[in-house]
């Protein structure tokens, strides 16, 4: 076969060559990164031999501190010492003040909606924060793996909304890193959990982390995990139990409310210090200045019980979502180290009527099924079964109609990726444009729902009222990310966005701090980039020869095949080159010259799937 | 081999996919959702986006469009309601709104509604619970009727009749659910 002879001698990358892979877990209070070695996910240690990594994140003059160091450092330098930054993750200044806590650090409002915090180096949005742990745990990964990463699975809480999820994103971006996926956390605790016990049937991720609770209900059928419902609360965790504590510290101690933050600090870290011990002893003994007082397990138990009953709606009503009967659940698994807490074991126990299993580490597993379905992702083949995440959108998708009303397009619960279309018309004669407001939630009226992005179709052509049909399409994808397309269908004008939330950073915002962590960063930034693309490249070409070997004669012509072949030469040469652009302009090109088979491919790739089964079906 | 009609087959993949046909089933009402899913599970593992995360950006949003048609017509076939109303447009043009009269229907309707309105009044589970078995009852007769109309197309009417009855007994569950989640608050 002539396909065989493109590669030249000493460029074809060796074929059965690792590609380098992590997930990480970037949690409210504690972040790891994990990877598959040898066919074993685990997660990396630092220098020190410890895996988790404090998210906590310290601003000095002239550098930044990421780790326990800089939460120790939370009382003394409490407005440069970002703690629980996650749960101001793609929320705007309002919400962040609605979150029912006093936060003590000094907002101020940036150019987009997000809040920013004032720090020693400036103001500081929560994306950039994140972005500090991850680039912490980059290295790590790069270290312990010994080269450039080819990409990484980054889990969120699966009840993360659109604007949470993107600004995750974009942090990983501003850490330097390739997201392969965005997976949701119960999911990625599934993955972990399901292979390791070789589980089948439905199992219940129950996970209270640090600032976020999640429920997920999955159905396990031989190594595909296919998420039936989720649900949960962005805003309940472990921290809220710490803040009930603080509270009752407050009262008991008859200190007026308003703390200095040093002293709001202190006090957290007395209450979550206390919130652990209270797991095996049934007293605990506090004192704060002249105060002294004995919290007991009963007492603690009365002021969490509102909260733990939070999260038992989520579950129920995610077990109403999910049409599955309580006899059908084969276990419950509990995920996140708030689950410690024996009061959440006990309300979880009764509710769904089993022991939950709390033998595989609650604060490893998330990251271990993030690495496990990263190496799947970069194409490393497991031993053994295929696996594949089918997952949902946790929220329903709409926009704003008439009256102040949210039409649902897409309805939570719904198996991504998804695409759904509605159409919908002009309500005044001669009307030449459309504001389209997408919204998520699933509340009836507007203002109870999170608006996402608001965006104008404009040029319809003048018509008379209810002559227009304006077609909109929302296409979710598998990382659980919005795009919505307006389309005028008569004469064809469209409008399209990637949603970019409310609440997220201006394009302009992630660019300016894009070039300022590249002037700050310790290694060379532009040998970083080319080794990027040089990767991209290598990717590329690889993927292009593996189809060409096995479709070319059957999809492509002579002439196609050619023009294809001299692209994936062109592009072998300049990647040796240090020419950053070329190889990305290249590549480009390259891209386009194989559209076509791509999609031809993918074709006769479900053409031939079908035909499997059929002749399947015959023999059965 | 043969470019063109490869090409031509890629243009129509929209237009052409008969849901039925994707599963490797007939068209009908009666449809074993337990095998369903398994084929379902089967082909998504073929066509899903992770499967081509190292592939290019071109197969990469083509893999996005695919998966989610086959969520679409997973959706649809497991939906009774769904599959009801397809098997419908399969057979004929449907239109959006009913303009078909069901006099018979309109009275239970109008019960089901006021029953409904009761309950959210008196705030009981357990009576919720037994107005849900009486609309789970009276579902599976209608769905039961549809089976044994659709396929003669002299009985087209009736048969439009019982999904517009089977959409309205949709609803009427979405709205039990609603109170069940706001009695549970």
């Amino acid at each position: 076969m002539a396909l065989l002879q493109i590669a030249e001698p000493g460029q074809s990358p060796q074929p059965h060559q690792q590609r380098l892979a992590v997930g990480i877990d970037l949690g409210t209070t504690n972040s790891l990164v994990a990877t598959v070695r040898s066919g074993i996910a685990e997660a990396l240690p630092d220098a020190d031999g410890r895996v988790a990594l404090a998210s906590a994140v310290r601003y000095h003059a002239d550098h930044v501190e990421v780790g326990c160091s800089a939460r120790e450092a939370a009382a003394s330098d409490p407005y440069n010492c970002i703690l629980s930054v996650k749960r101001l993750m793609g929320r705007g200044l309002a919400d962040v003040q609605q979150l029912g806590e006093q936060l003590p650090y000094r907002f101020q409002a940036g150019k987009s909606h997000m809040p920013f915090i004032e720090t020693v180096q400036g103001a500081k949005s929560p994306v950039e924060v994140s972005a500090h742990i991850l680039q912490v745990l980059r290295e790590r990964g790069e270290a312990a793996l010994g080269g450039t990463l080819t990409g990484a699975v980054i889990t969120v809480p699966a009840y993360f909304d659109d604007a949470q999820r993107q600004a995750t994103k974009d942090a990983a971006r501003l850490a330097g890193l390739n997201v392969l996926r965005l997976l949701n956390e119960p999911t990625a605790a599934a993955v972990a959990y399901g292979l390791d016990q070789k589980t089948e049937g439905v199992v219940v991720i129950y996970d209270l982390g640090g600032g976020t609770f999640d429920v997920s209900i999955l159905r396990l059928s031989r190594g595909v995990f296919e998420v039936l419902a989720t649900g949960g609360d962005s805003a309940l965790g472990g921290d809220d139990f710490d803040h009930a504590i603080a509270r009752w510290m407050i009262e008991q101690a008859d200190l007026s409310s308003d703390l200095s933050p040093s002293e709001q600090r202190y006090l957290l870290q007395q209450a979550c210090a206390a919130k652990e011990l209270l797991t095996m002893q049934d007293t605990v003994e506090m004192q704060y200045k002249n105060w002294q007082g004995v919290l007991t397990r009963v007492v603690f138990e009365g002021l969490i019980e509102p909260l733990v009953a939070r999260s038992l709606r989520a579950c129920r009503r995610a077990l109403r979502d999910s049409d599955v009967e309580l006899d059908e659940i084969e276990s419950v698994v509990m995920v996140g180290g708030s689950t410690r807490v024996p009061l959440v074991r006990a309300r979880v126990a009764e509710l769904f009527n089993c022991t939950p299993m709390t033998d595989i580490d609650p604060d490893q597993v998330v990251a271990i099924g993030a690495a496990i379905q990263a190496d799947t992702l970069v194409g490393n083949k497991r031993a053994g079964e295929e696996l594949l995440l089918l997952d949902v959108t946790p929220l329903s998708l709409g926009l704003e109609t008439m009256g102040d009303l949210v039409e649902k397009i897409i309805p939570r619960n719904t198996t991504i990726p998804v695409t759904r279309a509605q159409d919908f018309t002009t309500a005044r004669d001669g009307q030449t444009a459309m504001v389209v407001h997408v919204l998520q939630g699933e509340r009836e009226l507007v203002s109870d729902c999170r608006s996402l992005a608001r965006f104008e179709l404009r040029g319809i052509p003048p018509m008379v009222a209810g002559a227009a049909k304006i077609r909109v399409t929302f296409q979710v994808d598998a990382d659980g990310l919005l795009s919505v397309t307006a389309r005028e269908l008569g004469s064809g004008v469209e409008a399209s966005i990637q949603v970019k939330p409310s609440y997220g950073l201006t394009d302009t915002e992630i660019s300016g701090m894009l070039k300022e962590s590249f002037e700050n960063a310790a290694n060379d930034k532009h040998a970083r980039a080319l080794q990027e693309q040089r990767v991209d490249a290598e990717r590329l070409l690889e993927t292009v020869r593996s189809a060409l070997q096995a479709d070319a004669d059957a999809l492509l012509t002579e002439q196609e095949r050619v023009l294809i072949e001299e692209r994936m030469r062109a592009l072998d040469t300049v990647r040796k080159t240090e020419d950053i652009n070329s190889i990305a302009r290249h590549i480009q090109q390259l891209n386009h010259a194989t559209n076509e088979f791509a999609a031809r491919r993918l074709d006769a790739t479900v053409k031939a799937a079908l035909a499997g089964r059929q002749l399947n079906e015959m023999e059965g | 081999m043969n470019v063109a009609a490869a090409k031509a087959s890629v243009c129509s993949m929209a237009q052409r996919t008969d849901y039925f046909a994707l599963f490797a089933l007939q068209p009908s009402f009666a449809v074993d959702t337990a095998a369903l899913a398994v084929m379902y599970r089967q082909l998504a593992k073929d066509v899903h986006p992770d499967r081509f995360a190292n592939a290019s950006a071109a197969e990469q949003r083509k893999a996005v469009e695919l998966a989610a048609e086959l969520n679409d017509a997973f959706q649809t076939l497991k939906s009774p309601t769904q599959r009801a109303l397809y098997l419908l447009r399969q057979q004929a043009d449907l239109p959006e709104e009913t303009t078909i009269q069901d006099n018979e229907f309109l009275l239970q309707q109008m019960e089901w509604r006021e029953q409904l309105e009761a309950l959210q009044e008196q705030a009981d589970l357990k009576a919720l619970e037994h107005f849900k078995q009486a609309l789970k009852q009276a579902r599976s007769e209608i769905d039961d009727a549809f089976a044994s109309c659709v396929e003669d197309s002299q009985q087209r009417l009736q048969a439009e009749r019982l999904a517009r009855r089977m959409q309205f007994l949709d609803k009427m569950f979405y709205e039990v659910r609603q109170l069940e989640e706001r009695l549970d608050d």
